[in-house]
């Protein structure tokens, strides 16, 4: 067997055969490629210094090992001579993953992070924080580390020596940075992420569960719409999985690929998937008992182009996973298709909801006509099939009176143009809404139908905009997708000063004509490029 | 400060601005997650949201950002991190697409 790489960000994770018979050993491997500048002089044969005081996910201590690599020129060297540099990081990955990484519920808020959400608007918590820490970088970043009170300190130091200009750009020189930093953040993190925890310990104690198995996905990507697969995973040596997916998307095409999956820290699924010759990233968590994988499946140079996952995997009972669409109006007669596994029996939809006719059905996939009655109940009801059932599973509504644009605030950058960037697009769902009982909008009885087929445009979203003719200049939205693509990156000879396809927009979504017609409204920035693009923004 | 009128619409967007401090912490509690939201003046996003602020075109000035490691998470800062970023493109202006990423890709 060939040596077959997974990405873990941007960087190499070795999958499959991970090291021939003779291997180092992994703690020889730590030592010799870490102890040149982290052994203690007072102690050569102890822990070695800095290390041990630090806990990360995989992504971070991918990062951290990657910044030893570029800055410090270690050259990842296997002792024993039969791994190159690639293979001994991705080992070194995964020793400290597995011995110093975070537990379930220590990543549970930044997961977006991790799944390279970027149209998330981060509000941390703590305004100095924000301020101190994630003007640069995302408040994520720091969140998903854990370090003792002399590590943080370290981190302080180390920022101002490698990037002085935290002290005295706007945000930094309107204070005393260091002495906020040392004299208060430092002391705060140490308290709020400190390296010893009880949800690590118990975490290290826990059984971890083989993610061997048959997987039953269902989700979603904005702009493309519903999605349903199974994936397998087939056991190699040391929490590595071959891989096999077969999908479908809801205008019925379907995609199917192979990869290979690693497994840090017991519950962080990383897969690495050839899809039509693109290669997508599968960031996923386990649940604590295995039986569940949830996260976000991207493709690696396109990480905005993601499919929202959840998965179960089989044990035999019936499953039901999803409905979708996930909304039904009053009147209508639809094609609904219920996802799960082990599935059988008769569709139950509840009261004033009438199966038509079975359209398809095996145990995976069971596709039903249905018609709602004029007086269906309203709302999100639980939807049976035989012995599996699934609460609010299917929302019945009777208008839409309300769209929203889903992100309200979005980024695009310009790219391409034979530059080493490509063009990050701005992906938007149109998400309805009714009013509720009391027929007034945003209140406590609101009712969310869903995301549902709009139509798009754009608009200048203030004066300067329209002056500036960044509608024509941005790039284009699609019309039927609500997904937008930036124009080239570049000084533009045709726009003013040279300026580059940046654009200042109103993204407008639209259902139903003349007076019945109902919109809604978001807010894209198409902005330039970036050219430090770790896992870990 | 009453005596000097705005000459642009950059001028304005500043005046129309309050403390220094006030208006960093308010972009930097809401931003769009990994945008810097170091707001003097931005790079992806200016200190009111929008791009009216920013320097545009950005390669008129990216190795004004660059050498000073100004943007350091979103541009590769020559000064400590990526002495060679530039290397091979003396003029960002023209030589922009020689500009590549600095986090390391996947061997194939």
């Amino acid at each position: 067997m060939g040596l077959s790489m997974l990405r873990l960000g941007q960087a190499v994770i070795l999958t499959g055969l991970a090291f021939a018979a003779g291997a180092t050993e992994t703690g020889v491997l730590v030592r010799h490629n870490c102890g040149g500048c982290h052994t203690n002089p007072a102690d050569p044969q102890g822990d070695l210094t800095r290390i041990e005081g630090q806990r990360k996910t995989p992504e971070g201590w991918e990062m951290t090992l990657r910044r030893m690599q570029m800055l410090h020129h270690v050259p990842f060297h296997d002792p024993g001579g039969t791994a190159d540099a690639d293979q001994v990081l991705a080992r070194l990955i995964k020793h400290f993953s597995d011995t110093q990484g975070l537990a379930p519920a220590e990543t549970a808020h930044y997961r977006y992070i991790l799944e390279r959400r970027l149209d998330t608007i981060e509000v941390p918590e703590d305004a100095e924080y924000a301020v101190m820490c994630a003007r640069c970088h995302s408040a994520a970043r720091v969140g998903l580390q854990r370090r003792n009170e002399d590590e943080w300190r370290h981190l302080v130091h180390f920022h101002l020596a490698q990037f002085p200009t935290t002290e005295y750009q706007a945000g930094g020189r309107d204070r005393d940075w260091l002495g906020t930093a040392l004299g208060r953040i430092v002391q705060k993190l140490a308290s709020e992420y400190p390296l010893r925890t009880p949800q690590w310990s118990d975490w290290q104690q826990a059984p971890k569960t083989s993610l061997a198995g048959r997987w039953r996905l269902a989700g979603r990507m904005p702009g493309k719409g519903d999605f349903e697969g199974v994936m397998s995973a087939r056991p190699g040596d040391n929490d590595r999985y071959a891989v096999e997916l077969d999908a479908r998307w809801s205008d019925g095409s379907t995609v199917s690929g192979r990869g290979n999956a690693i497994v840090y820290t017991g519950f962080e699924w990383r897969a690495n998937i050839e899809i039509e010759g693109v290669n997508y990233l599968q960031v996923l968590a386990a649940s604590a008992d295995g039986g569940t994988l949830g996260g976000r499946m991207f493709p690696a140079d396109h990480v905005e182009r993601g499919v929202d996952v959840a998965a179960r995997r089989e044990d035999g009972m019936p499953t039901l996973l999803a409905v979708q669409p996930s909304q039904l109006r009053r009147g209508e007669t639809a094609t609904l298709t219920l996802v799960g596994s082990a599935l059988q029996g008769e569709p139950g939809l509840g009261p004033g909801i009438e199966v038509l006719e079975r359209v398809f059905a095996d145990p995976d996939r069971v596709v039903i006509r249905v018609r709602a009655r004029d007086d269906a109940p309203v709302g999100a009801r639980a939807v049976n099939l035989g012995a599996a059932s699934r609460d609010a599973a299917l929302t019945v509504y009777q208008g839409i009176d309300r769209l929203e644009v889903s992100p309200a605030y979005a980024v695009g950058r310009v790219g391409g143009r034979e530059g080493s960037q490509p063009e990050v697009q701005a992906r938007f769902d149109a998400i309805a809404w009714g009013h509720g009982p009391d027929g007034q909008p945003r209140t406590g009885d609101d009712l969310r139908i869903g995301p549902i087929a709009a139509r798009w445009s754009v608009a200048p979203w203030d004066a300067r905009a329209a002056a500036d003719d960044d509608v024509r200049f941005a790039g284009t939205l699609d019309k039927d997708s609500g997904v937008f693509t930036p124009a080239e990156a570049g000084p533009n000879p045709l726009r003013r000063f040279q300026t580059n396809n940046a654009g200042n927009l109103k993204v407008i979504a639209t259902v139903g004509e003349g007076e019945a017609a109902v919109s809604g409204e978001g807010h894209l920035l198409v902005t330039v490029q970036r050219w430090n693009n770790p896992p870990i923004r | 400060m009453k005596h000097l009128k705005p000459l642009n619409a950059k001028a304005d967007l500043l005046d129309a601005a309050r403390t220094e401090a006030e208006r960093g912490e308010v972009v930097a509690m809401q931003t769009v997650v990994g945008c810097s939201a170091t707001t003097d003046p931005g790079w992806e996003v200016d200190a009111f949201g929008g791009i009216g602020g920013l320097c545009q075109p950005m390669e008129a000035d990216l190795y004004g950002c660059a050498d000073p490691c100004w943007w350091p998470a979103q541009v590769p800062d020559i000064m400590n991190t990526y002495p060679d970023w530039d290397k091979d493109a003396p003029s960002a202006a023209e030589d922009w697409r020689k500009l590549g990423a600095v986090f390391p890709k996947a061997r194939e």
